[in-house]
């Protein structure tokens, strides 16, 4: 009888143990589509430097991977978070699932964004079997300003006549309390600590210096107020700038004292940009300087191009309508 | 004669109980019965996308533009313009990173107040002709703010600012 009771009593155990719990896939790819769409991750946005931006060595930092803008911005997604996001050489599997998805149980996904341009076509995870949670999410991508200085701009970027300096220097200025103003919204900013600085010098003969068909390209520095920044890289350094010149598939270095005939084209990364430690009302100068040795002034390009709101001075892409579909199971 | 082989047949009598138990939990645990109360999850996705459609369509592409929504609502009572919103909608929902999602259908509507002071609910898009009203339909809603001027809304007052109400029908067939 006692073995009986014994028995009976252990039932009950034996049921809740073959209790199958059901997990809710659709559940788990609605909260990984709202964590990607409506948060911009942590660290993040307003604290700075975000997620994006951590390398392989402080990749432990990440604690969320969200794609918004900001907080404030639901569905609008900065490029720079979406490009390191889908790098599936950086994160691992376990970091999808760790740092996006979430849960004890490691879910297998497929992760999608399609620009309706085409532009971006991005993809992380296995092909999907039959039977799996799934969310849509339609969003829209906000890509990086570009400055575009051509040969419209001539008046304004000539010498006075009469100066008989040797150096010509052209500046682009980043202000960044006028950046950074809190009454634009996020969606429409223009932020140089997240985002790339682009300048772009096309139609470079327009200021040129009468019969001469190039002029040398001495240097492009940076300057924090009055004081120079350090500049430590090269070409090889594509995660901090770019620098073309004339179309050229080669990259330059920061002193490339090489004949510019065309163009000159530079991005400056965020990741420069953090190190340059800059606060929110500091100026940014980025300076291009033309000498030629042994030689006059090829060049009558000079002062100084506001980066700014101003239409003339930068271009904002539009947004980018896109979609973001999220399957796990 | 008195013996305790009734003891023995008693505790049989219960194991088999608990065994016929046990075979019919596992028998009723095994089968999922696919309740009225589980079909949230493909509305609550349709509603999801939806919504994200028209707040997107409500957010202008470049700053201090008019956003497409507004466009669509200020023109769209004239001669049936509100098919573009509904079209326009409808390609924004079937986007999918493979083949477009075709099997959706749309109905959009608006609602606002008349300078009279009653609210009228106008349909902005054509009658879908396949509409038949027991379709398996969510709604989802978006207000719209409508900066004052000239409008091809009925019976408003054109000289102030106006939030309307834009609400579309979204199914699957």
């Amino acid at each position: 009888m006692v073995a009986l009771i014994a028995v009976a009593s252990m039932v009950p155990g034996l049921l809740a143990g073959l209790q199958s719990s059901g997990i809710d896939y659709d559940a788990v790819a609605y909260r990984t589509g709202v964590i990607l769409t409506e948060d911009p991750g942590w660290p993040g946005w307003p604290v700075y430097p975000p997620w994006e931006m951590k390398d392989q060595y402080h990749k432990d930092e990440i604690e969320r991977m969200g794609l918004a803008v900001s907080n404030e911005t639901p569905n609008i997604l900065l490029s720079t978070k979406i490009e390191k996001f889908f790098n599936d050489t950086f994160f691992t599997t376990d970091d999808y699932r760790s740092k996006a998805i979430f849960g004890e149980i490691p879910y297998s996904y497929n992760i999608t964004l399609r620009s309706l341009d085409g532009r971006y076509n991005h993809k992380v995870g296995q092909e999907t079997p039959e039977g799996y949670g799934y969310i849509r999410r339609v969003v829209k991508i906000k890509e990086p300003s570009v400055a575009v200085i051509d040969g419209s701009l001539k008046e304004r970027y000539t010498i006075s006549p009469g100066d008989n300096s040797t150096t010509r220097t052209f500046t682009v200025r980043l202000d960044f309390s006028r950046l950074l103003n809190a009454s634009i919204d996020p969606a429409y900013r223009i932020d140089p600590r997240t985002e790339p600085v682009n300048i772009t010098i096309t139609n470079f003969e327009a200021f040129l210096n009468g019969t001469t068909s190039n002029a040398t390209l001495k240097s492009v520095t940076f300057r924090r107020g009055s004081s120079s920044i350090p500049f430590p890289y090269d070409e090889d350094d594509t995660d901090y700038y770019t620098l073309r010149i004339d179309n050229n598939p080669d990259l330059y270095p920061p002193e490339p004292g090489v004949a510019v005939s065309s163009n000159i084209s530079l991005v400056l990364k965020p990741a420069a940009t953090s190190l340059f430690e800059l606060g929110p009302t500091s100026i940014l100068d980025i300076r291009f300087t033309f000498e030629e040795e042994e030689d006059y002034p090829h060049t009558n390009i000079t002062g100084i191009h506001y980066y700014d709101y101003n239409t003339t001075n930068v271009t904002r892409p539009a947004l980018k309508p896109a979609v973001l579909e999220v399957a796990i199971w | 004669m008195v013996n305790d082989s009734g003891q023995l047949y008693t505790m049989e009598g219960i194991a088999a109980g608990l065994v016929m138990l046990l075979t019919a939990y596992l028998i009723l645990s095994t089968t999922s019965i696919y309740t009225p109360g589980d079909t949230h999850i493909p509305d609550m996705q349709l509603e999801q996308l939806g919504s994200d459609v028209l707040a997107m369509m409500d957010t202008p592409d470049r700053e201090g533009e008019e956003s497409q929504l507004v466009g669509f609502v200020k023109n769209g009572t004239g001669t049936c313009g509100g098919d573009e919103l509904r079209d326009e909608f409808l390609d924004n929902c079937k986007m999918r990173s493979d083949d477009p999602d075709e099997n959706l259908r749309a109905q959009v509507y608006l609602s606002y107040r008349r300078s009279d002071g009653s609210v009228n609910t106008t349909p902005l898009s054509s009658v879908d002709p396949e509409f038949t009203g027991r379709e398996n339909a969510v709604r989802v809603t978006h207000w719209v703010h409508l900066p004052p001027g000239s409008h091809s809304i009925p019976n408003i007052d054109t000289s102030r600012p106006h939030a309307v109400l834009v609400e579309v029908l979204l199914w699957r067939v």
